[in-house]
């Protein structure tokens, strides 16, 4: 008995992990690359909601039931590996269940050997007890560690969340420091995209008369720029003494940024007889006759009365094909949003219109506090937070778990 | 009030000096000196004041436009040296040098080339013509070395574009002036593309033929030919006639001198079915159909006339017929 048991803890300790071991590469190198292009820093960080809805049954009874569909689906199915890339609705569901499965069953297995060992626990060599709590920690470690696989699983990015985008800030509520302001949220967003290596493109900047900004937009581009930046689409609000105040009164102020997906291929078609093409030219002999500089150019969409501007190039056709950029990432941004709109969500973050007329964030100078008032974080040293760098990085990715949780929640609880 | 125009400029060329160099030098940022310029521009009756404005201030802070300076930058002081040359760049704008000259250099496309006086500055219609080109002859990009002439190839714009879009393409350009070749030659040196563009000191309308034709014929020729009916020079802008070399712009009483020069000699210079693309006034595409038709020995048959971004008939796409000219 004593012989048999100990060979079976000499397995345990010696034979097991590493069996399980090769069965986790096994899933890592069969799920691995999904898992790599899907998410690169998150596997290593566990936000603390998330490790509580991991923990939770509710979460056991997702599982649970992907496993029945998938049994279900087994059959009828077979193998249609070659969908297997595709992000489209329908198959998102197909999709998660065939890259989930293996994993659930890893969870299985795992736990039918907790079962087992739990039952050396009872034994009464101290040695052999120590042994086995050892091996219960590791395999419920183990477990817990597969359950995070899942979930990073789940987490689906948005189809658009590697392309760039348009960043438009416009300055609301509050005249000339509500453009102040606008022109420092600008700014810090310029900076961010400077610590984050990507291509910051100003597209047009419109001046207000004491340095502020009326409007101004820029094109950014680099790793994950929309996934990072589509978080600060909203009315961003201010509260100070402005500059041009001289009685020392408190002014609360807004400016509203947008953030549009700029996808490298949009299926969309514009019809030219819908666009009107305006330029400083449009009046005299033109060609030899006029030597102009002036090479900004404003296309409008007549059915939408969507405009487009650029005035960044020297060259009036780089304008134009700027422009008309713009135009189709604004004229998608509409289509997208429509489809978006269907899909009715009770989630605190949202992306687009529904999040765009909404106070997101407020910067309060006398008390040098920012707060996003979606996840209610409050973070201090305002001057450093419009650096556009760590503090304001923090941020995002604390809206960005945020936003992953609450995927998470919708998917298990549907 | 009433000022006589020189006593005007003098003053104001004086006022210009203060802003910056007195009470202004603490608060001397992009955006002030802009908004300062703009001013004593308008009150001056330079064109553009705002545009030229900007445009000099960005390029005296090392950006292309206002817009590529926007943000902090524009706000940042401006140092002692480059307030200097903003002075120096913004008194030749109040004696009307288009702006181009006096920044050296302008955009055309992609490229970024070099300006200098006399040698015409592109205009952004021309932009449209090497579109058209490309549009309209997808052959160039698949053959295996496609020819090309360019006439009158002032600074090099429409050539070096074409070069740049079309990796196999060769090109002759012909200026009739010495100072359009050496630049349109500086502008193929620093992009580049010198290995691939023959240029040539060739006056269409007078030196003889044959230095072309020894060439050998090309796929397509084309040419921003001096298109201004003369009697229309005299209505341009002081920083036209004032400071760009006529002989690229007057184009005869009729603004055809050289478009005909071109025509005539094109069954010599083209492949049979090569393909001519002119850019012209807008009075020129009915005129070249006339033209055309009175001298149906050139076997020239006009397949389109396309209009610029102004909606003004501009460009003008001729084919040459299949039978060979050559013996």
């Amino acid at each position: 008995m004593l012989l048999s048991v100990g060979r079976c803890v000499l397995c345990g300790v010696r034979t097991v992990p590493r069996r399980l071991w090769d069965k986790r590469c096994n899933v890592i190198t069969g799920v691995g690359a999904a898992v790599l292009c899907q998410r690169t820093l998150s596997d290593t960080r566990r936000p603390p909601g998330l490790e509580e809805l991991i923990r939770s049954d509710v979460w056991n009874d997702y599982l649970k039931r992907v496993q029945q569909w998938g049994a279900g689906a087994a059959g009828s199915e077979g193998g249609d590996q070659q969908r297997a890339s595709s992000w489209r609705d329908g198959e998102k569901q197909g999709w998660r269940t065939r890259h989930i499965l293996p994993v659930i069953k890893e969870i299985r297995s795992k736990e039918k050997e907790l079962t087992e060992l739990q039952q050396l626990l009872a034994d009464e060599n101290e040695d052999l007890k120590t042994l086995a709590n050892a091996e219960v920690a590791a395999c419920l470690e183990e477990i817990l560690n597969l359950k995070y696989q899942i979930a990073w699983l789940l987490i689906s990015r948005d189809e658009v969340d590697d392309c760039s985008l348009i960043l438009e800030v416009t300055a609301g509520v509050g005249g000339q420091e509500a453009m102040l302001f606008t022109a420092e949220i600008f700014d810090m967003y310029q900076h961010y995209a400077a610590y984050k290596n990507w291509s910051f493109d100003i597209l047009e900047y419109f001046r207000s008369d004491l340095g502020g900004v009326r409007h101004a937009s820029a094109s950014i581009g680099g790793a994950d720029a929309y996934r990072h930046l589509k978080y600060e689409g909203g009315v961003h609000r201010v509260q100070r003494v402005p500059k041009t105040e001289k009685q020392g009164r408190i002014h609360t102020s807004t400016m509203t940024v947008a953030v549009l997906p700029q996808p490298s291929e949009i299926n969309l078609t514009i019809n030219p007889k819908d666009l009107r093409i305006e330029t400083k030219r449009a009046s005299g002999a033109g060609g030899q006759h006029v030597n102009t500089t002036d090479s900004a150019v404003r296309i409008v969409h007549i059915p939408t009365g969507l405009v487009a501007e650029c005035q960044q190039e020297r060259s009036q056709i780089k304008n134009k094909e700027t422009a008309m950029k713009v135009l189709r990432a604004k004229l998608y941004n509409i289509k997208l949003e429509d489809e978006t709109n269907k899909r009715q969500s009770a989630r605190k973050i949202q992306v687009g219109t529904k999040g765009r007329s909404e106070k997101i964030r407020t910067y309060n100078f006398t008390q040098d506090r920012i707060t996003d008032h979606r996840i209610s974080k409050s973070m201090h040293n305002i001057e450093d937070f419009m650096l556009g760098d760590e503090l304001l990085d923090e941020m995002i990715q604390a809206l960005s778990d945020f936003d992953d949780y609450e995927s998470l929640v919708e998917i298990v609880s549907n | 009030m009433n000022v006589a125009p020189h006593m005007l400029h003098r003053l104001l060329t004086r006022a210009a000096l203060l802003p910056h160099r007195g009470i202004g030098s603490a608060r001397a940022t992009a955006e002030n000196l802009a908004r300062q310029w703009q001013k004593i521009f308008q009150d001056g009756g330079v064109p553009e004041a705002k545009e030229s404005s900007e445009i000099l201030i960005a390029h005296a802070l090392g950006a292309k436009t206002f817009c590529g300076l926007a943000g902090h930058l524009a706000g940042s002081p401006v140092s002692a040296g480059q307030l200097d040359h903003i002075e120096t760049m913004a008194r030749e704008r109040l004696r009307r040098v288009p702006v181009q000259y006096i920044i050296g250099e302008w955009d055309f496309l992609d490229l970024t080339l070099q300006m200098r006086p006399p040698v015409f500055i592109p205009r952004p219609e021309t932009e449209e013509l090497v579109g058209l080109v490309l549009a309209d002859c997808p052959e160039l990009k698949q053959s295996h070395e496609p020819r090309i002439l360019e006439v009158g190839c002032g600074s090099g714009a429409v050539s070096l574009a074409l070069l740049h879009k079309l990796p196999q393409a060769r090109v002759v350009a012909i200026d009739k002036t010495k100072a359009a070749v050496n630049l349109t030659q500086e502008n193929a040196e620093r992009l580049h593309l010198q290995n691939r563009i023959q240029i040539l000191h060739h006056d269409i309308l007078s030196d003889p033929a044959e230095n072309l034709l020894a060439l050998g014929p090309v796929d397509v020729l084309v040419s921003n030919p001096p298109y201004i009916f003369t009697e229309d020079m005299s209505a341009l802008d002081p920083e036209i006639i004032r400071y760009e070399d006529h002989t690229a712009l007057d184009g005869g009483p009729d603004g055809m001198n050289v478009i005909r020069a071109i025509l005539s000699l094109s069954p010599l210079l083209l492949k049979p079915k090569g393909a001519i693309f002119l850019e012209g006034d807008p009075r020129h595409p009915d005129m070249v159909c006339k033209w055309l038709q009175s001298h149906p020995e050139l076997q020239l048959q006009l397949l389109s006339v396309v209009k610029d971004f102004c909606s003004k008939p501009r460009f003008i796409h001729i084919r040459r017929g299949d039978q060979s000219s050559w013996s």
